[in-house]
């Protein structure tokens, strides 16, 4: 009893001495390299982030109810909007199953339109509640916004050295297209300006005396000769496509020149800056410097995404908290706009990330009653049900003199699992033939991207769960949404209402608000809420059902939510969306109806 | 009261002459300001309503998270004066106030200067009614640079800026406040706090036991009352119990129990007891929820009668935070109910941010908001107004910048640095000093632009100095009269740039747009758009340049037909024609070569606009009914997108195509289109379907 107390004071103690080194602006590459070694030493590798916001409205965020498809549009939705603030990654080895090493780092973002072309993100929206609950925790958001980390996105990144240009080495293409006596004089006279330049070069590399510095200079002014490093360069402006390519092809002659194009507005060259080498091996060198310099421009452009791809690169499971949230703002941040089918998201998505472990759904393995979906609720939940320990080692703790820690989330959720791993008696990490590889017990939580589903079967015939806590499976066919009774009606007193309203309602039924003024209604027996579909349409409708129809009661299919998802009407109720998707089906339904073979254009026109 | 004023003012003045005897040390310090935030609101509100009460009038300045939700949203010269208004609109009701600074200015007769007293408040839209619904902005990436790059303090906003209601809002809390209460109370289940029995989960022998066990301290507790005698031991007996404490309390002179370290789920057991095995016991949540207790009660009549106190107190309490939640809006209010002379510098876009967060929505209409500004606030003066209002100012201006910060140092030079004393030279200028926390200070360094605070002191010394070039005599103190009604200045007020750019003025008494009456340089003198005339086209080929597009179109219509060609982003732009007939010409033509098979588009001089299929035109009136859509997309051609647009082309009726319509095989849709597209934008979605209807039914006629 007194070894557990200890244990227990020992572990909160340890939570308040852990140290997260900080990274902004200043410390970025440095921080990145010993990220980059960190990384290759570890098992996995533990992301967390710090949002502007999640949903709107409480029927945003993604539900029981919500099949895999509906809960990635939501997901979309939120990642589109809010932004990033501050990504946590711990990469940590596991040393036995009682103890791992970790290393974490906090990185504050801050989207920065660092080279001015509206890039990463023109705007972003922000939740109040988000914003003072991270001030609560002791956020600096000055830090965050004076000296965060600025990024691109790999679409972002092609398109900013698209815009911006740069010194681009051009490959020589050979023009079929027949030259002209135009094109002719125009070559003749670069060529013998190139060779005069040439020679000049020579001449000047040769003498070393004084009275010549008067002579470069005045060569420079004449000829446009100028030095680009240790090296001759002559530009040659250009007013044309056309004479760039004739330019280009007459240089094959020359062996030691090398061609930078001098990029204008738009898509156009403005000049040619030819770069003299003095040999072969020099040409090589100069062209290695050249791409080396283009890597460090391209850093710069990546900013933090520079990380992504490093854990991308290291391809190590990834550990994340919310896995369809987490990687549903990874990739619309970093890698691309969010395409919008899910399986194009999910075959993206694991081009970059193949493992990624959600720690969340581990914890569903418990069973537990409750909130557990924060890592605090889910190690406070384990600490009081079971026992164990789990040591952690920070190895850089004494350099980090930071007195503000922000971004334990990350280091917490290692520690949570490998707690959830040591209860479950799942050693994380199997050796097979010499490489290391993860668990087969936790394939079931990896890349887990209905939040709701515990196994995949599910994710194909559409079943959804409607309690959180109940494992009691009905088709998405069999449910229908229900609104516009009353206001902040109970869930009780609708069962209670709709049970006298029709025969329908006799069977068995459950009714749970989504929201104020929408409810869910489960058929357990199919057919019955077609047959309710098609009782509120019909004619024939009577008694309370007809007075309640009267007085605004609506009802939709699962459908019309499906489409409400998909075409992202996010009013603030779901009655509201639901009755515009109504609205529009209506008249998508004339549509159709006048036009029978042409339903399939509708959508493209 | 008027002799408490009177001894204020005394004071006042006790001060202002103690203050003038240091005033010609100058000071090292920075501006003197007084920042507000939610630790000290209470007490500078009480003050501040104080000082404006006195004032003469008012300035203002707001910093606000971003201006524009997407660059085609920025102001252009194709706009008209409706849109320039949804534009404004749309900026009002997307971002937040972070920093408002208000300054109120009193003319001193005595010492013959104006006493200015700088507020620096933080706003924050802190989320304290849960009944609300979230709170939300939207945050523009360079605004948010660009106050990191003034050194804006965020962790002092988020942390502890003024949370605020609009009027909107408050009223809104409170009808949710009684409608809950309605509910509530109307519902005998709910009066308990249950909503049903059959909400609580199938009854495990755990839940028997506790209830049984509470039954009986219940029923034994309620038995004891009757008891006097007994009544102290069976209480200590009953508050033995380990963790959970039941406490002997008295609530509104009844006999009580307070019910301490229960989980939820036992006080809903709790709550079950009471109501199923006791009459005369009643159990009350307070605090929403902190504090639960069940209380004794004899009679029927008692209970109704302690129901409507519990009711009341709720009530109370709730009314009380709401009354807390409207926060910063007391000063808007403060000005608004004091009448004074508001001054801004270009301050179309601050009155319509103070309109949205402080009084409610903004209206659809320009029209709309200035009736109702002109109400809260009678008397706007814009300082960007009188400076272009004469010859005089104007050549003094020069070409110099026309931001505050230069106008301020380029007409009130001596107030910029911290006038010495020694400085005296100008007599035409006007002195100021600032008053912080009853310190008076004539000598000061420059405050940090773009600082609220500052930039509303800043205007407003600014306007005292015009005012004084344009000849308002303050020296006369003719203080009975309004500023506003000055003969010198009257002209100028309630007149604001709807567009500073473009130099288009609205009038807030009227709401009639008023041609700039300044002497304008001519590079601002832009050519009259006749909107009639333009077309928009959107979704062009990525490559394609504005001077094609002309040529393109010029092919067709001959050099003439394109007056103007003016780019909206990469995606978009608007073309003017010469003729308004043009316009329709242009879209049938454009409707006509792209029915599919149609044999023209190859080698169609419009060919070149049209490549890629997914060029979109229409006039100009759906522009604003896509500017006049909540969304915002980064480009123009996802805006149309996202917006719903499906069509590639509308069409517009003219009085030519009814005579022409024999040549061009009338259709039924034909006609229903053209009496369709009368109706304006609350039908626009019907006349989208229909036209995407028509459309398809050409094609399938083609086919």
């Amino acid at each position: 009893m007194s070894l557990l107390l200890q244990r227990r004071f020992l572990c909160t103690k340890v939570h308040k001495k852990w140290k997260v080194k900080q990274v902004t602006k200043s410390n970025f590459q440095e921080s990145l390299k010993q990220l980059e070694t960190h990384l290759s030493n570890s098992d996995f590798v533990a992301v967390s982030m710090e949002k502007t916001g999640s949903f709107s409205a409480s029927w945003h965020r993604v539900l029981p109810l919500d099949t895999a498809e509906t809960a990635y549009c939501k997901a979309r939705h939120s990642a589109e909007r809010f932004q990033l603030l501050q990504f946590a990654v711990c990469p940590f080895s596991i040393v036995d199953s009682k103890k791992f090493i970790a290393n974490p780092y906090n990185f504050l973002l801050f989207p920065r339109d660092d080279l001015r072309m509206g890039m990463p993100s023109y705007s972003f929206s922000c939740q109040t509640s988000y914003l003072t609950s991270m001030a609560r925790e002791g956020f600096d958001f000055n830090a965050c916004i004076y000296d965060g980390v600025s990024y691109l996105s790999r679409v972002q990144e092609s398109k900013a050295k698209t815009q911006k240009g740069n010194y681009t080495p051009l490959n020589v293409n050979k023009s079929t297209s027949t030259s002209t006596t135009a094109d002719a004089i125009f070559v003749e006279r670069i060529k013998s300006r190139i060779k005069h330049w040439i020679k000049s070069c020579e001449k000047c590399g040769k003498s070393t005396s004084k009275d010549d510095v008067l002579l470069t200079s005045l060569r420079k002014i004449v000829m446009g000769s100028e030095m680009l490093g240790s090296r001759h360069c002559l530009t040659i402006d250009v007013c044309s496509d056309r004479q760039v390519q004739l330019i280009l092809e007459m240089l094959v002659n020359f062996d030691n020149i090398v061609p930078l194009l001098v990029p204008g507005k738009g898509n156009t060259a403005l000049a040619i800056c030819l770069v003299l080498t003095k040999s072969k091996e020099d040409k090589v060198l100069f062209e290695r410097e050249r791409q080396k310099l283009e890597e460090e421009e391209n850093k710069k452009l990546r900013g933090f995404r520079e990380m992504i791809e490093l854990i991308s690169a290291s391809q190590k499971p990834v550990l994340s908290h919310n896995c369809l949230d987490d990687c549903a703002f990874i990739h619309s941040k970093f890698i691309a706009p969010l395409p919008s089918e899910m399986n194009e998201f999910i075959n993206s998505f694991r081009s970059v990330f193949s493992h990624v472990i959600d720690v969340n759904h581990m914890m569903k393995k418990f069973g537990a009653m409750g909130n557990v979906s924060s890592i605090s609720a889910a190690l406070s939940y384990l600490k009081n049900h079971f026992f164990t320990s789990v040591d952690v080692e920070i190895p850089d703790q004494a350099t980090i003199n930071e007195v503000k820690v922000d971004g334990l989330d990350a280091l917490r959720m290692c520690y949570l699992f490998m707690k959830i791993c040591s209860i479950l008696k799942i050693s994380p990490c199997v050796i097979e033939t010499g490489n290391k590889h993860v668990a087969p017990e936790l394939q079931g939580s990896t890349n887990v991207f209905h939040p709701w589903t515990t196994d995949s079967k599910e994710l194909v015939d559409e079943s959804i769960s409607i309690w959180a806590n109940n494992t009691r499976k009905v088709h998405c066919e069999h449910v229908v949404f229900l609104w516009g009774v009353q206001f902040r009606i109970t869930a009780s007193t609708l069962k209670n209402l709709l049970q006298e309203s029709h025969g329908i309602f006799s069977g068995e039924f459950d009714v749970k608000l989504v929201d104020k003024d929408c409810a869910i209604i489960v058929f357990w027996q199919p057919g019955l809420s077609e047959a309710f579909l098609n009782a509120m349409s019909s004619d024939q409708i009577s008694g309370l059902l007809r007075e309640l129809v009267s007085n605004g009661l609506r009802v939709a299919s699962y459908d019309t939510y499906r489409t409400v998802c998909r075409l992202g009407m996010w009013e603030v109720n779901l009655s509201e969306s639901l009755d515009r998707a109504l609205e529009k089906s209506d008249r998508e339904f004339s549509n159709t109806y006048c036009l029978n073979d042409n339903v399939i254009n509708l959508d493209n026109l | 009261m008027k002799a408490q004023k009177a001894t204020g003012w005394a004071l006042a003045r006790a001060f202002s002459s103690a203050s003038s005897a240091s005033i010609l040390q100058p000071s090292g310090s920075a501006f003197p300001l007084k920042t507000v935030t939610k630790a000290n609101f209470e007490v500078s509100l009480a003050e501040l309503r104080h000082h404006v009460r006195a004032s003469d009038f008012v300035a203002i300045d707001l910093e606000m998270t971003g201006i524009t939700s997407a660059p085609w949203r920025e102001s252009f010269e194709f706009d008209r004066s409706d849109i320039r208004y949804l534009k404004v609109k749309d900026s009002a009701d997307k971002f937040a106030v972070v920093q408002v600074g208000v300054c109120p200015f009193r003319w001193d007769s005595a010492t013959q200067l104006f006493v200015s007293y700088p507020y620096n408040f933080y706003v924050f839209p802190r989320q304290e009614l849960a009944g609300l619904g979230p709170r939300e902005f939207l945050c523009q990436t360079a605004s948010i640079d660009f106050l990191a790059k003034y050194q804006f303090d965020f962790n002092a906003c988020i942390h502890e800026g003024i949370s605020y209601l609009s009027r909107e809002q408050e009223s809104e809390a409170i009808r949710c406040l009684n409608s809950a209460n309605d509910c509530e109370w109307l519902d005998e289940d709910s009066r308990f706090g249950i909503k049903n029995v059959k909400d609580i989960p199938s009854v495990s022998i755990a839940d028997v036991l506790f209830t049984e066990r509470m039954k009986n301290k219940f029923s034994e507790w309620r038995d004891g009352l009757f008891k006097e005698q007994d009544n102290e031991d069976k209480i200590q007996r009953f508050s033995e119990d380990s963790k959970q404490k039941v406490e002997v309390i008295f609530y509104k002179m009844r006999p009580a129990l307070r019910l301490c370290g229960f989980t939820s789920h036992q006080l809903k057991l709790i709550k079950l007891v009471v109501r199923k095995h006791f009459k005369d016991l009643f159990y009350v949540s307070k605090d929403s929820g902190l504090q639960d207790m069940v209380v004794y009660t004899d009679s029927r009549d008692e209970l109704k009668s302690l129901l409507k106190e519990v009711k009341d107190e709720q009530q109370r309490e709730a009314e009380m935070k709401i009354q807390a939640a409207v926060g910063f809006r007391h000063v808007v209010d403060l000005l608004s109910s004091e009448q004074k002379l508001i001054v801004g510098h270009n301050c179309f876009l601050d009155i319509a941010h103070v309109y949205s967060k402080f009084i409610g929505p903004l209206p659809r209409t320009a029209e709309e908001f200035v009736s109702s500004v002109n109400k809260y606030f009678p008397y706007i003066v814009d300082t960007k107004i009188l400076l272009n209002s004469n010859n005089m100012l104007q050549t003094r201006m020069k070409r110099s910048p026309k931001s505050l910060a230069s106008v301020f140092s380029l007409f009130c030079p001596q107030i910029a640095v911290g006038f010495k004393s020694s400085d005296l030279s100008s007599l035409s200028s006007m002195k100021v000093e600032v008053q912080v926390n009853d310190l008076r200070s004539s000598s000061w360094n420059p405050g940090g632009k773009h600082e609220a605070g500052y930039d509303a002191f800043m205007t407003g010394c600014v306007f005292a100095q015009l005012c004084s070039l344009l000849g308002v005599n303050f020296k006369l103190d003719d203080s009975s009269q309004h500023l506003a009604l000055s003969d010198k200045i009257r002209k100028y007020i309630n007149l604001l740039y709807l567009s500073w750019l473009y130099g288009d003025i609205i009038d807030l008494n009227t709401g009639d747009k008023v041609a700039d009456f300044g002497v304008h340089n001519l590079k601002r003198q832009r050519q009259n758009i006749v909107f009639e005339n333009v077309v928009l086209i959107w979704g062009l080929p990525l490559k394609l340049k504005t001077s094609e597009v002309r040529d393109c179109i010029t092919k067709v219509y001959g050099p003439t037909s394109v007056v103007s060609v003016y780019r909206l982003d990469e995606t978009a732009v608007f073309v003017q024609l010469s003729k308004t007939e043009l316009v329709s010409d242009f879209l049938s033509l454009k409707d006509t070569l792209e029915r599919p098979g149609s044999p023209l588009l190859v080698i169609h001089p419009l060919a070149k606009l049209l490549e890629g299929g997914n060029t979109r035109a229409a006039p100009y009136d759906t522009y604003k009914e896509i500017c006049n859509s909540p969304l915002s997309e980064v480009l123009f051609a996802d805006q149309a997108k996202a917006v719903g647009i499906k069509w590639k082309t509308k069409l517009v009726e003219h009085k030519a195509s009814l005579e022409t319509a024999e040549k061009t095989e009338p259709t039924t849709l034909d006609q229903l289109r053209n009496a369709e597209s009368h109706d304006q934008v609350s039908n626009n979605e019907i006349m989208e379907s229909f036209c995407a209807t028509e459309v398809n039914q050409v094609k399938t006629a083609h086919l």
